[in-house]
């Protein structure tokens, strides 16, 4: 029982891994699209409660690091920001979606749906639906 | 903790320009202010709602991931940026000046459109990679001290 109990603990440390690296992978498409549908520019903070609430607790990671992913994506051109708010009062940087953003979001998305059916159909999940 | 402690705990570990570190940390400071804000409406005490919001944001695993996004230039962007306006000053010296690289009738040379796509090039291009616009408007400044150099000093056959 205790080796078991050991595998179980591994095995869920390693799907635990593989899940973080697929988040990785996905923040960009996640943010773009959170952003996209939004309508107007957030702040991060915004940005960071909204994944938690659309992915229903999928995107819970330490908070602070969504703001190297959103430089990052404003040194690739996906993002551009500004200040909002006087100075001395509670300034905040909000981002918005670039077209070059656009047209990201738009491939991955088409990317994503590809695999999603890619998946759907190799694993068999239309005919347990149905 | 207060917030302005929490914010030299990311400092501490920041090596970066000072204009990019005092925005980096203006952003935080939002950050934690909206973090302790939340955290308190729920009925937390200002100690355990800095507290929660500092563990929720991970101040040092940020702090390494906001270093290793806006670390310097590297070395082959500190090599374009110092051979770019070399390179356009020396275009315009050996395409555009008069064969023996004086602005000779430098009247008539500034109707010449070479000149002007040349300088504009000279300026335009290190605007779209240069991280910030002053390291772009350096290089122009640089394009045109070297251009003047050169037609100034033509005995020196650049």
């Amino acid at each position: 029982m205790g080796t078991q109990s050991k595998e179980m603990t591994a095995r869920d440390e390693i799907e635990a891994g593989q899940l973080n690296q697929m988040r990785k992978g996905t923040t960009t498409l996640a943010v773009l699209k959170l952003l996209v549908d939004a309508g107007e520019p957030m702040h991060g903070y915004q940005i960071i409660r909204a994944l938690e609430e659309r992915s229903q607790g999928l995107f819970q990671f330490k908070e602070g690091l969504i703001y190297p992913r959103l430089h990052q994506m404003e040194q690739d051109g996906l993002l551009e920001s500004r200040w909002e708010g006087e100075p001395g009062t509670r300034r905040r940087k909000v981002y918005a979606v670039t077209d070059k953003g656009r047209r990201r979001l738009e491939a991955e998305m088409a990317q994503w749906e590809a695999f999603r059916q890619g998946m759907t159909s190799l694993l068999g999940l239309e005919a347990i639906r149905s | 903790m207060t917030i302005d402690e929490a914010l030299d705990r990311i400092r501490a570990r920041l090596d970066l320009e000072a204009e990019t570190e005092y925005e980096l940390l203006e952003e935080i400071r939002a950050h934690l202010e909206d973090a302790v804000e939340e955290a308190r409406a729920r009925g937390l005490d200002e100690e355990a709602a800095l507290a929660q919001a500092a563990a929720r944001f991970g101040l040092e695993e940020s702090a390494q991931e906001l270093q290793a996004t806006h670390v310097g230039w590297g070395t082959l962007e500190g090599i374009a940026a110092a051979a770019l306006p070399v390179l356009f000053a020396l275009v315009l010296r050996w395409s555009i000046f008069a064969p023996d690289g004086t602005a000779i009738g430098w009247r008539e040379l500034l109707n010449r459109p070479a000149l002007w796509a040349v300088a504009a090039l000279a300026l335009l291009l290190p605007i779209r990679h240069f991280p910030r616009r002053r390291y772009a408007l350096l290089a122009w400044a640089v394009f045109w001290g070297l251009s003047i150099l050169f037609i100034t000093f033509p005995a020196l056959r650049w």
